[in-house]
């Protein structure tokens, strides 16, 4: 981890100064984004490829469970193996990783006995492996920091303040030994106490002792003034490194295995005969789907990061019919969400609404007390901005939203009364009964329609000049009878 | 009665038995004390699993079973928004649940009806966005000054120990009125359960029915939200359904058994969590209901994981005694008549890994004996074969 971290920042350093680094790493607003996009573009990818195989609450049900496994491992590492209770430990991670396959493939051998459905497979498995690991966490995992708030929001907001110092220049490490110049030596009496004289007895005896000997970090041997210029140091966020891993992770596997994904996602019987191995592939994603719920976990809480795994897919999959073009907005989506969602849980609405002013409006209407300061948690802030962003693509997307959906079938419940009347009119002209049924008056009852809509498609005919109305008796005109010609045509339908 | 259904009211006697009996056994053997607190919980989970067992049924078997997840997350902001409106009153921050998720409820038949998303992504969906709401309120909750907010977030993981008698006549009336509901629509949720286009074809109000059954879900996850919490609610409502199914082919019958089972669970679970200070209630249930389920995989008559292993198992006894039997009389009708003695080495080189299984069938069924290295066809034996090859059942099946 530290040389991944080294890496990271020299890759920084390529664009800028340490000067210009350390500020925006210390923001707890920065930091804060930085790692919801980071996680939203881990869960954006892989949850486009999860919602695709029909298996979006697959991330719901690993989320819960990679509890489990870090509870177990965890239990293995203090009880078993004797190691400091260390949260940060990979083993934890192997666990979780562990813990998510198992969930399912137990849910597929369930699945795979005839007996029980999918649904209801997932639906048995992850709460008992949720039920045992808060058993286990209630009963043998005390004083340590897996507690309930953890698990449900995390701590994204405090990212910033968990740093590794990272130094670039003057990194003079100073360890100062008695036979130094700048040893400070003092002597002390070794026997006054004990025979109760004063350090100028002639009977004291003395040793001498160094009083500034050690170690110093370049930082402290700087401020100790040991060294002359002070070492430039970067502030790295501890869990940027690890979501960052991941993020790369995940990037590369769906670039390299792009087609391969594809393809097994979209005909996995393809897959399999043209030998790409999509069992390999299915269990290769559900390890990664593992992997980034418990790299998420301490930022944004085991349940939440489900809202990064589901929410941003599916808004990318109502905007576009494209593999590539979701994989590309179900990050950006919830990346925004992220951005958005800090402002949110500070009480900003896109910086257009203070919710504080909502509050207070709130109590002047209803005459409650609320606190009209607003300040909530980060992440299921980001969480609701992807939903709203969701919202919006529900609503206004070009192909499957409900305003354009709605729409084009009103326009095509246009489109239908319109030949309903023309090919009608078409039939009945110059028979005998022509009079009868051609009356505008009377032409609704014919047709069981609402008079109202019958005028309204009248009115809209007369208007194309497809028709025109003689007293009280309706015609086509010339380019009516073309248009029914047309249809017919078109239709291939013979007189 | 049919015999069928003769065995499953007696499965469900029987549960209902054990879990009576459960109660002194507990107390002799696993040390636990009934004071008014366990005896409470204990009544509370058991009638909330006659609840959620039920009403889970129609879940498992419409392939909705996640909707419970998705609804119990759903419920949070509703208990956000009433302790905001209304204070601390359980029935208020209850009816403020059950809003919020039915809402949950109809946003994703939305969801589903009106885009191309499936099912399982709306839930997904839902179930995030509601959460997400709750905990934002819950956090903007706890920064209120005084302590009335104080175990508000006990509806994430339930806590059954703050159940008093109060709720437990809460649930039992609830679930009571949703029972006569269920009672009254039992045809009809009959019908959209098992066959929604014949449903719709006899103009039944499909969509109508399908909220009442969804709105009696809510109410059975938002009466579990305090004994177990949203996160594990799914698993009371769904397993003893799933559990039930193994059973029987009756809806009645497995409502039945699925409540009895729920009321086991609920139980059961309850008083397994009083063995320990430590032991929380709701996962312990959860735990209890998981077991049932997987008992009765193993051992549903007909059905279970079990009797389908040993029925393979007598199958392929059955094959290799039958495919070893065609390979002796062969080999002894054309080496000097039906009843000569023919080399164990023979067999087992030409049957490989059938010929022990066959082997020892056939001479525990008096068809062979064996004389040294070698193997004789009894007169059943010679009988029994002649049948076969007359019955065109022997040895390869067509290829002699």
């Amino acid at each position: 981890m530290g040389a991944l971290e080294d890496l990271f920042v020299r890759l920084l350093l390529l664009f800028a100064t340490p000067e210009a680094i350390n500020p925006v790493l210390s923001d707890p607003r920065t930091v804060a984004v930085l790692l919801g996009a980071l996680i939203a573009v881990c869960g954006g990818v892989l949850g486009v490829y999860l919602l695709l195989r029909g298996m979006a609450l697959t991330s719901d049900a690993i989320s819960h469970t990679v509890l489990l496994g870090i509870v177990v491992a965890f239990l293995v590492m203090t009880g078993l193996l004797g190691l400091p209770p260390d949260l940060s430990s990979p083993l934890l991670i192997v666990g979780a990783a562990a813990a998510g396959v198992l969930t399912v493939v137990l849910t597929e051998l369930i699945e795979r006995s005839g007996l029980v459905k999918q649904d209801a497979a997932l639906g048995l498995v992850f709460p008992l492996l949720f039920a045992v690991a808060v058993i286990l966490v209630s009963r043998y995992v005390d004083n340590v920091h897996i507690d309930t708030d953890s698990v449900l929001v995390g701590e994204i907001g405090m990212a910033w303040a968990n740093t590794n110092s990272h130094c670039l220049e003057h990194c003079e490490a100073v360890t100062i030994t008695p036979d130094d110049p700048r040893a400070v030596l003092t002597r002390q009496c070794v026997n006054c106490r004990a025979l109760n004289i004063s350090p100028r007895d002639p009977r004291a005896e003395f040793r001498e002792v160094c009083a500034n000997c050690g170690m110093y970090t370049p930082a402290q041997a700087y401020q100790a003034g040991l060294t002359s210029a002070a070492p430039t140091l970067v502030f790295w966020p501890k869990s940027l490194t690890v979501m960052g891993l991941l993020t790369l992770v995940t990037l590369g596997f769906v670039l390299l295995l792009y087609k391969e994904l594809k393809l097994s996602t979209f005909d996995a019987a393809l897959a399999a005969a043209l030998g790409f191995r999509p069992g390999m592939l299915h269990y290769a994603l559900m390890v990664l789907v593992s992997l980034v719920a418990v790299g998420a976990f301490d930022a944004v809480g085991s349940i939440l990061v489900v809202a990064f795994f589901i929410i941003p897919p599916a808004a990318a999959y109502l905007l576009t019919d494209r593999l590539g073009v979701m994989l590309l907005l179900s990050p950006v989506i919830g990346a925004a969400g992220a951005y958005w969602g800090y402002d949110l849980a500070r009480g900003s609405v896109f910086g257009l609404v203070e919710m504080s002013d909502v509050l207070a409006a709130l109590n002047r209407a209803l005459g409650t007390q609320l606190i009209e300061r607003w300040d909530s948690s980060i992440s299921a802030s980001m969480a609701l901005m992807m939903f709203v962003l969701f919202v919006a693509a529900l609503v206004i997307s070009p192909r499957y939203g409900l305003v354009s959906v709605s729409l084009r079938r009103a326009a095509m419940r246009q489109q239908f009364d319109d030949q309903v009347i023309l090919a009608h009119l078409y039939r009945h002209e110059g028979a005998a009964e022509a009079a009868d049924e051609l009356a505008v008056a009377t032409l609704h009852e014919h047709l069981r329609w609402p008079r109202g809509r019958m005028q309204r498609v009248l009115l809209r005919l007369r208007a194309w000049g497809w028709i025109q109305v003689e007293a009280g008796i309706a015609h086509l005109t010339p380019q009516g009878r073309q248009q029914v010609e047309a249809f017919r045509e078109a239709h291939l339908l013979q007189t | 009665m049919g015999r069928d259904e003769v065995r499953v009211w007696g499965g469900i006697l029987a549960v209902a038995l054990l879990g009576v009996l459960f109660v002194p056994f507990s107390e002799w053997a696993l040390g636990v004390t009934y004071d008014h607190t366990l005896r409470t919980v204990a009544l509370g989970g058991a009638v909330l699993g006659v609840v959620s067992g039920v009403l889970g049924s129609f879940a498992v078997l419409r392939r909705e079973s996640l909707i419970g997840d998705a609804l119990a997350h759903a419920a949070l902001p509703g208990v956000g928004v009433a302790f905001l409106l209304a204070g601390r009153e359980l029935s208020v921050l209850l009816i403020g649940a059950g809003v919020a998720s039915w809402l949950g409820v109809y946003v994703i038949h939305l969801l589903t009806s009106r885009t191309r998303l499936k099912q399982d992504v709306a839930m997904g969906v839902v179930l995030a966005a509601w959460f997400a709401a709750g905990i934002a309120l819950l956090t903007y909750i706890q920064a209120r000054p005084d302590a009335s907010q104080a175990g508000l977030s006990s509806f994430i993981f339930g806590q059954a120990a703050a159940m008093v008698e109060r709720d437990v006549q809460l649930i039992s009336a609830v679930g009571g009125a949703a029972f006569v509901v269920l009672l009254a629509f039992w045809k009809e949720f009959k019908l959209i359960t098992f066959d929604v286009e014949f449903a719709a074809a006899n103009g039944f109000p499909v969509v109508l029915l399908r909220l009442v059954l969804s709105t009696l879900i809510v109410v059975a996850i938002v009466l579990g939200l305090q004994l177990a919490g949203v996160i594990l609610m799914v698993g009371l409502l769904i397993a003893p359904g799933v559990a039930a199914r193994q059973w029987t082919h009756h809806l009645g019958q497995m409502a039945a058994l699925a409540g009895v089972m729920g009321a086991f669970a609920g139980g059961v679970g309850a008083i397994l969590s009083a063995v320990d200070r430590k032991l929380p209630t709701g996962p312990m249930i959860v735990i209890v209901a998981a077991l049932l389920v997987f008992a009765s995989l193993a051992f549903a008559p007909g059905r279970g994981l079990v009797w389908a292993m040993l029925r393979q198992r007598a199958d392929q006894k059955r094959y290799a005694a039958r495919h070893v039997l065609a390979d002796l009389y062969k080999y002894a009708s054309d080496h000097g008549g039906a009843s000569s003695g023919v080399p164990d080495a023979f067999v087992r080189g030409v049957r490989g890994g059938e010929a022990p299984i066959g082997l020892a069938k056939l001479q525990r069924d008096g068809l062979i004996q064996a004389s040294g290295t070698h193997w004789t066809l009894t007169r059943e034996g010679i009988r029994a074969a002649e049948q076969a090859e007359r019955s065109g059942q022997g040895g390869d099946d067509g290829r002699t």
